[in-house]
């Protein structure tokens, strides 16, 4: 597996340095997510490669719950649940605040063999039952959901209330150190819900994949997408919504509100002026639940806040929209047009094959039809719709943090670890039990300070897109199914390590155009996109819709023809090149770069 | 002229005529039924063959020489060929098929033509001829077009020709029709695979084109441009251009086409646009719908024309050497192929 490969090769993660003042940086995160004297006889050996398609940017210690949650509940599931034959699960290790990660593959073929026994039987019943299941998982999330906007956080007055001295409620000590195991509680079960469908989702879609390329070697990956993609995705429904308003505005007279440049405050000032006006915001009102659950970013950091939370990216739409449609331009996403298109490419393609191929085409169509609907939805409920609450039930603890003085402000607790959160808060209720002297408001200020600064200065760092040994092939189906990373891929990374001006990746969405470059590395610099440029980021989301309208194409670090960016540059017509390993630390904004969504390259051209 | 004996309009001949007039003429006559835009010509019989060899007396000359070749051996082979060649080039072509003929050629209108060897047995699904026979462009006057039929004859001795006949051993007597077609002057032309031949996908369409006449193509004198485009949605799936520094043209004294460099500034410039590909994309449909099989296709766009008019079919033929796909295992069922993509059963690499 490790064997020295001719196709190049990667930097040993033992060998990286730490850039100038960022000493310490290690103290963020646990003890087990570095490369440590104690496994590096292995660790120098494996495969690691950055994933900048979850975690793009620096880990604050709080916000790696997102790693360990995650890959518990995706472990769980893929090793212990189903036994996936040949992987375990995903070890993750730290450099520089980016986060790389590995698979634990299974070597033993009497072991693969007693997994394949557990995986049939067990995987089998979940595609069997996968309507009913999914049903049920449904109801799991709107339930996990409804209970995290239940959960309070209780405030330490100076008396404890009645009800404790002649009811039966807690003391707030225990109340509050419940609430936020609860926290953590509801987020580890999110996770566990997260991964329950994930691998078997995608296993099937990337199985009806590989049969088509199997039987018709030149299918370009967009028509694979889009004889499975969903008609009524949820996905797009806040976009929708968006689209309704603004054609709502219209009718009853109130689009001279969305003015370019207003912000969401002044637009809404205008409109609560009149009669008209009002009932628009009625209607916005009953839009935000849920629709407004929808994050600013991939949702795997605290900073991707909802729409809720920042109404900026909504609003910008809206005056798009309304702007569009007073221009006499057609804002509707062509449903028709793509379910007929979805249909046709189906049943052309189905007649080119032969009478056995065609059967497993066709099962295995109506199987990634029946799955995707998942693969497409936990994103909005998970990712988008928990996850931003959640970060918002912290930034709650965050505040009784402040109010003691522990903290300046209250997004200063995801600068903490979730055990020194713990520890903070055990600090604070034994204080405030006792009376006595916190240590916190003097401890935890300069630690927090410190930790923006490294942050901010890990940042400006470039990681590689993978260290250690370049493996011979990639066999873990979970690096391949939801990381696009395969064995082509990480060989062609490694032939870049030594730079070049062609970069390669998957070719997600088709066309070829050439324009300015705008790198964006922040969801905070999304603003920053001008018209007609194009887009280079580490990933993208949904979420980003607004932009979408501006560039010209894609280009990200990370991600497979199912992710977020091909998707959304498909829906848009915009070429795409997902999957280049390198695109934001290749690629400087202003430069001039030829994106080939067909053939998957993107040439800088200055 | 239905009493014809010797010649035959394209249109008229089948599938079934390639036994008298070859399958490059019968073939073209089956595009020509499908609905297929070939330039309108006239097909010479084997018979006329026949009465050429009959009547110079070459019969016994033929047979003799050919008698005393032994396969694999160049020597014997090129000796047979020099002398049967030599005495055919120099033998007239009888009265009754050279008035045929020049009266066909006059009911063209009396263009320049390209006339071509249509071998029996040739353009067959097992065997494949091309190149072996000689096509002659631009060819003007009666007179010169009955040199070039008796030429394409001559052809059916060449070297490699009568070497291939010899490996197959036995047959029949060789013999050979020959297609009298309206010259197409082609700015652009090329090959098209009703498939991709390399990969196999029935999806796509494989394009291969350069500047001017086909021959550049065919003879491999340059490197194509080349096309991949999707039967299902007409979008080009591969593109790569390449430098085409040469072409086939017209000769300037108007007889016969010259092979001369491409200008600088042309060679790199992508030689079919959106709107060909489309048309070619739509008339591959149509042959491979009308011959029920993958089809290998000479094709030229006429200078100076507007499509859909200016698209000639020059030639169609099963194509012979295509790779099938990977596919899948036999009887895999659905759920065994999802099982196969996590690990179960056998290791894939």
């Amino acid at each position: 597996m490790a064997a020295p490969s001719a196709v190049g090769s990667f930097p040993n993660p033992y060998e990286i340095e730490t850039p100038p003042g960022c000493e310490g940086w290690e103290d963020m995160y646990p003890y087990y997510g570095r490369f440590d004297e104690e496994r590096r006889e292995a660790d120098e050996q494996r495969f690691w490669f950055w994933n900048s398609m979850h975690f793009p940017v620096p880990m604050p210690a709080f916000d790696a719950i997102c790693i360990d949650t995650a890959y518990q509940a995706l472990g769980s599931w893929q090793n212990r649940v189903f036994a996936v034959p040949p992987a375990m699960g995903i070890d993750w290790r730290c450099i520089n605040g980016y986060i790389y990660i590995s698979g634990n593959p299974v070597l033993d073929p009497e072991k693969i063999a007693e997994r394949a026994g557990y995986f049939q039987k067990r995987a089998g019943y979940y595609y069997e039952n996968w309507d009913e299941l999914y049903a049920k998982w449904r109801t799991k999330m709107d339930a996990l959901i409804a209970e995290l906007g239940e959960l309070r956080v209780p405030q330490l007055g100076e008396y404890e209330p009645d009800e404790v001295a002649f009811g039966d409620e807690e003391t707030s000590y225990v109340a509050v150190l419940d609430a936020y195991r609860t926290a953590l509680r509801l987020a580890d079960v999110m996770w566990q819900h997260h991964f329950e469908f994930l691998l078997l989702g995608y296993g099937a879609y990337m199985t009806f994949a590989e049969l088509c390329k199997a039987n018709l070697p030149d299918i370009p990956d967009q028509h694979i997408a889009q004889m499975v993609a969903g008609l009524d995705v949820l996905l797009f429904r806040p976009d929708a919504e968006l689209r309704r308003l603004a054609r709502l505005a219209i009718e009853i007279g109130v689009d001279s509100a969305f003015v370019e440049g207003r912000s969401p405050e002044e637009i809404d000032t205008e409109l609560a002026a009149s009669e008209a006006g009002r009932s628009w915001l009625a209607e916005l009102e009953t839009v935000k639940e849920p629709w407004f659950h929808m994050a600013t970013g991939d949702g795997l950091y605290h900073t991707y806040t909802s729409w809720l939370d920042d109404p900026r990216i909504p609003y910008a739409s809206l005056i798009g929209y309304v702007g569009a449609l007073k221009a006499g331009e057609n804002i509707e996403r062509p449903s028709d047009h793509i379910a007929q298109e979805r249909d046709r490419l189906a049943t052309e393609y189905a007649a080119l094959l032969g009478d056995e191929a065609r059967q497993g085409f066709d099962q295995l169509l109506a199987l990634s039809r029946t799955v995707f609907p998942y693969v497409e939805e936990h994103k909005f409920l998970c990712d988008y719709w928990f996850l931003t609450s959640w970060w918002n039930k912290i930034r709650e603890f965050g505040d009784l943090l402040v109010a003691h003085g522990f903290f300046e402000n209250r997004d200063d607790i995801f600068q903490l670890s979730r055990l020194e959160v713990y520890s903070a808060l055990d600090e604070l209720l034994l204080t405030w039990a006792t009376g006595g002297q916190p240590r916190g408001p003097k401890y935890w200020p300069p630690i927090v300070t410190r930790r923006r600064e490294l942050l901010a200065r890990l940042g400006e760092w470039t990681p590689p897109p993978a260290v250690g040994a370049v493996p011979e092939a990639v066999l873990d189906p979970a690096l391949i199914m939801l990381w696009g990373v395969t064995t082509e891929r990480v060989h062609a990374w490694a032939r870049e390590q030594e730079g070049g001006s062609v970069l390669t990746g998957a070719a997600a969405s088709p066309g070829v155009v050439e324009g300015l470059a705008r790198v964006v590395k922040t969801v905070g610099e999304i603003g920053d996109v001008r018209d007609g440029e194009i887009l280079v980021c580490s990933i993208t989301s949904p979420a980003w819709a607004p932009i979408f309208s501006k560039i010209r194409a894609a280009v990200t670090d990370i991600g497979g023809i199912m992710s977020h960016a091909a998707i959304v540059c498909r829906e848009y017509g915009l070429p795409a090149v997902v999957g280049t390993g390198r695109a934001t630390s290749a690629i400087k904004t202003g430069q001039l770069i030829r994106v080939d969504g067909t053939a998957g390259t993107v040439t800088i051209l200055e | 002229m239905s009493d014809s004996s010797y010649t035959r309009q394209l249109a008229e001949l089948r599938h079934a005529d390639s036994g008298s007039f070859g399958g490059k003429s019968s073939t073209l006559g089956e595009l020509i039924a499908g609905g297929i835009p070939v330039p309108p010509g006239f097909a010479v019989s084997t018979s006329a063959f026949c009465a050429f060899v009959d009547e110079a007396g070459l019969v016994g000359k033929i047979a003799a020489e050919t008698a005393r070749i032994s396969p694999g051996d160049v020597e014997s082979i090129g000796a047979a060929s020099h002398a049967i060649s030599e005495a055919m080039r120099f033998a007239p072509v009888p009265d009754a098929v050279r008035d045929e003929v020049a009266q066909r050629y006059a009911e063209l209108g009396e263009p320049p033509v390209a006339v071509r060897s249509s071998a029996l047995g040739e353009d067959s699904q097992d065997a494949t001829f091309a190149g072996q026979q000689e096509t002659y462009l631009w060819v003007r006057g009666a007179e010169h077009v009955c040199d070039a039929v008796r030429d394409c004859w001559v052809s059916l001795f060449s070297s490699p020709a009568i070497a291939y006949r010899a490996r197959l051993g036995g047959g029949d007597e060789p013999a050979m029709g020959v297609a009298v077609q309206l010259m197409v002057d082609a700015e652009v032309s090329g090959v098209l695979f009703t498939c991709n031949p390399v990969s196999g996908d029935p999806s796509m369409i494989a394009v291969n084109a350069s500047w001017g006449l086909g021959l550049a193509v065919v003879g491999g004198e340059v490197t194509p441009d080349d096309y991949l485009v999707s039967k299902i949605t007409r979008e080009v799936v591969r593109e790569h251009v390449h430098a085409k520094d040469v072409e086939y043209v017209p000769d300037a004294g108007g007889r016969g086409a010259v092979r001369v460099e491409v200008p600088e500034e042309r060679r790199e410039v992508p030689c079919v646009e959106a709107a060909e590909l489309d048309a070619l994309v739509d008339v591959a449909g149509r042959i491979e719908r009308y011959f029920g099989s993958h089809q290998d296709v000479e094709w030229a766009i006429a200078r100076g024309g507007e499509l859909p008019a200016s698209l000639f079919i020059v030639q169609s033929r099963p194509v012979t050497a295509m790779n099938r796909p990977a596919g899948t295992p036999a009887a895999a069922s659905a759920m065994a192929l999802v099982m196969s993509a996590f690990g179960v059963g056998e290791r894939k690499d």
